[in-house]
């Protein structure tokens, strides 16, 4: 039975996505429930699916019974444990928030929009899974469907950023498919542990090269990697509210997985691509972009592109953690990188609570909250805390596993762009907290609703989560380092 | 030098692939008119399609099924189907792309009623 979990896991939200539509042809006030049902259900099967990795080792699924390099298969190891139930717990609060009466009726749109959510949900889980190149292709581009049209599912400004978002997306995704080609051509396998056995002998092979590259370009798109991240503020900022904090904490950071599954896994950690060691390469784009994204931020008006950009520059701290070519590096990467599904989800959370309670869009209205509102603020300095790196939280330690990686490799450059990184955070948040706490001047007072009850859990569970993350840090870090660290490294 | 060139033509395929890709980027860059860059992105998508397939042609090579439990298998006289086969998936995905973004499209010109990124951008202001 365990060996069937982690098809278990993908089939749960793909099944209910392919009813939703008869279902909602009767039933249309079923698919909340429903959706948040199955995210729910989602949760134990993956502890369970992860108790059985610990206990039998790394699952191999076979699909239609074709074993591995021939057929298709799903690789459920530490890793891959982790994120799906990071994955599941991060899905099952951010579509309980999703719900909230908060947001404008939906109409009979609910019944695609479910769907659409749970498809996205599920093809995550296929990401995070899949041992082959082309079935992460695949997986790729159905979340990237599921989310050009979430993102266009606003309207308006929105219809054009997520246009901008397929189009570039959809480059970055060809791109990825081109790599692929090449390395399929050059080695005859797509399986990922094959094809590992065979990247020692193509050294020095220039379509090898080229073909690594074109893959790191076209995840680096959909990663939204600094040089190659234009779609992602417009496409965040103008995203339907109650989607932006799904969109934000698992699209990206799934796509993030993916090169790392693909640069430890099958390139491994000493590849070299025309003289340059991957992971330098990846460090230097790493620290560029934490640096770039954090700067990018200070200057922005609009709260959500605030938090896109800082949402950049974490994926560039990611970088740089699991770019140190050591374990310590490499955990600490990962955690930053639970922490910060958790943290975007609880920034863009905040973001869509104050603009519907609130009207409030942009830094110079914050001064309606006029401090109080007190799930707000307290949610707001629980998770800026850990955003920029304050123990006890999630952030701080995260940061702190990537400087001892740093200092391990002795990588000064990477402690520095981490802690300028660092300094922008809290920059750009003292700037929101002036106005949060500080800022009188806005006299109308403020439009007090009630906070509906799934916004409270929303930002409750976040921030509960980064405080958790980071008091737990310790068991969290060693359980990686035993189970979820690549070969060879 | 002019090996390399004599190298090349003997791959016309290849070539194809190249221009198409590129011509394919050259329109989705330049062009203001949104259906025209879907266009190019499909060009571009058809022509990663196209090397794909090309990976795997052979010249005189036959489908590999045999046609009796008896017959000898040879693995050279058969093309390679997988490429084939990942050609299909490619060619789903770029349809279901294309459908959303014409989707996009249509809602963008009933909402500011032109295709044309810089009227659209003007209006957005």
């Amino acid at each position: 039975m365990t060996r069937h979990l982690p098809a278990i896991l993908f089939l749960l939200p793909l099944g209910l996505a392919i009813c939703l539509p008869l279902i909602g042809i009767k039933h249309r006030e079923w698919c909340r429930p429903l959706s948040i049902g199955v995210l729910a259900a989602m949760v134990p099967v993956s502890f369970a699916n992860l108790v059985g990795v610990l206990q039998n080792g790394t699952i191999h699924y076979d699909f239609g019974g074709w074993a591995a390099p021939v057929g298709i298969e799903w690789v459920a190891d530490g890793l891959a444990s982790v994120m799906t139930v990071a994955l599941s717990l991060v899905g099952l609060v951010c579509i309980t928030f999703l719900s909230s009466v908060l947001f404008p009726y939906l109409g009979s749109r609910i019944v695609p929009f479910y769907t659409l959510v749970l498809l996205l949900i599920a093809s995550l889980t296929g990401m995070v899974f899949a041992g082959d190149l082309f079935n992460l292709f695949v997986f790729l581009e159905v979340s990237a469907l599921c989310a050009y049209a979430l993102v266009g599912l606003a309207g308006g400004k929105a219809l054009v950023a997520g246009f901008r978002y397929l189009i570039l997306g959809t480059f970055g995704a060809s791109l990825y498919l081109l790599g692929v080609g090449y390395l399929y051509a050059e080695t005859g396998t797509l399986n990922m542990a094959d094809l590992a056995q065979r990247v020692p002998s193509l050294v020095a092979s220039k379509a090898f090269a080229v073909g690594v590259l074109f893959m790191f370009i076209g995840l680096g798109i959909k990663m939204a990697l600094v040089p190659l991240h234009g779609w992602l503020p417009d496409a965040y900022t103008y995203a339907p509210d109650r989607v932006s904090p799904m969109l934000a904490s698992l699209v990206t950071k799934v796509a993030l997985y993916g090169w790392i599954r693909i640069m430890f896994w099958v390139l491994g950690a000493q590849a070299v691509v025309y003289q340059i060691r991957l992971l330098v390469l990846v460090g230097i784009l790493g620290a560029l972009a934490a640096l770039v994204g954090a700067f990018l931020a200070l200057s922005q008006v609009e709260i959500k592109r605030m938090f896109a950009y800082g949402g950049l520059s974490h994926i560039g701290l990611i970088l740089v953690g699991i770019s140190l070519g050591n374990q310590t590096g490499f955990v600490g990467g990962v955690f930053y990188l639970l922490n910060d599904a958790v943290m975007q989800a609880g920034l863009f959370f905040w973001a869509g609570a104050i603009i519907h309670l609130y009207g409030v869009r942009t830094i110079e209205d914050l001064g309606r909250l006029q401090g109080g509102a007190g799930w707000m603020s307290v949610a707001l300095v629980v998770i800026a805390l850990s955003m920029i790196g304050i123990p006890p939280t999630g952030g701080f330690f995260g940061k702190w596993y990537i400087i001892l990686g740093a200092v391990e490799a002795q990588n000064y450059l990477a402690i520095v762009a981490v802690l300028i990184a660092t300094l922008l955070t809290l920059a750009y948040f003292v700037k929101l907290f002036e106005r949060v706490f500080r800022d009188r001047s806005t006299q109308p007072p403020p439009l007090i609703r009630e906070i509906p009850l799934a916004v409270k859990i929303g930002l409750g569970a976040t921030s509960v989560a980064v405080i958790v993350l980071g008091l737990m840090s310790d068991h969290i870090v060693s359980f990686l380092l035993k189970n979820a660290v690549p070969p060879g490294l | 030098m002019f090996e390399m060139i004599g190298g090349w033509l003997q791959r016309p395929n290849y070539i194809a692939f190249v221009l198409l890709f590129l011509w394919g980027i050259y329109i989705m860059v330049t062009r203001y008119n949104l259906v025209k860059k879907l266009i190019g992105m499909y060009l571009m998508q058809t022509s990663v399609i196209f090397f794909l397939v090309t990976t795997s042609a052979k010249r005189g090579a036959t489908v590999p099924i045999l046609l009796s439990t008896t017959e000898i298998i040879q693995p050279e006289a058969y093309a390679n189907p997988l490429p084939h086969v990942l050609t299909l998936t490619a060619i789903v995905v770029g349809v279901a792309t294309l459908g959303v973004s014409l989707a996009l499209a249509d809602a963008i010109y009933k909402k500011y009623g032109s295709l044309d990124e810089e009227e659209i951008l003007k209006r957005l202001e």
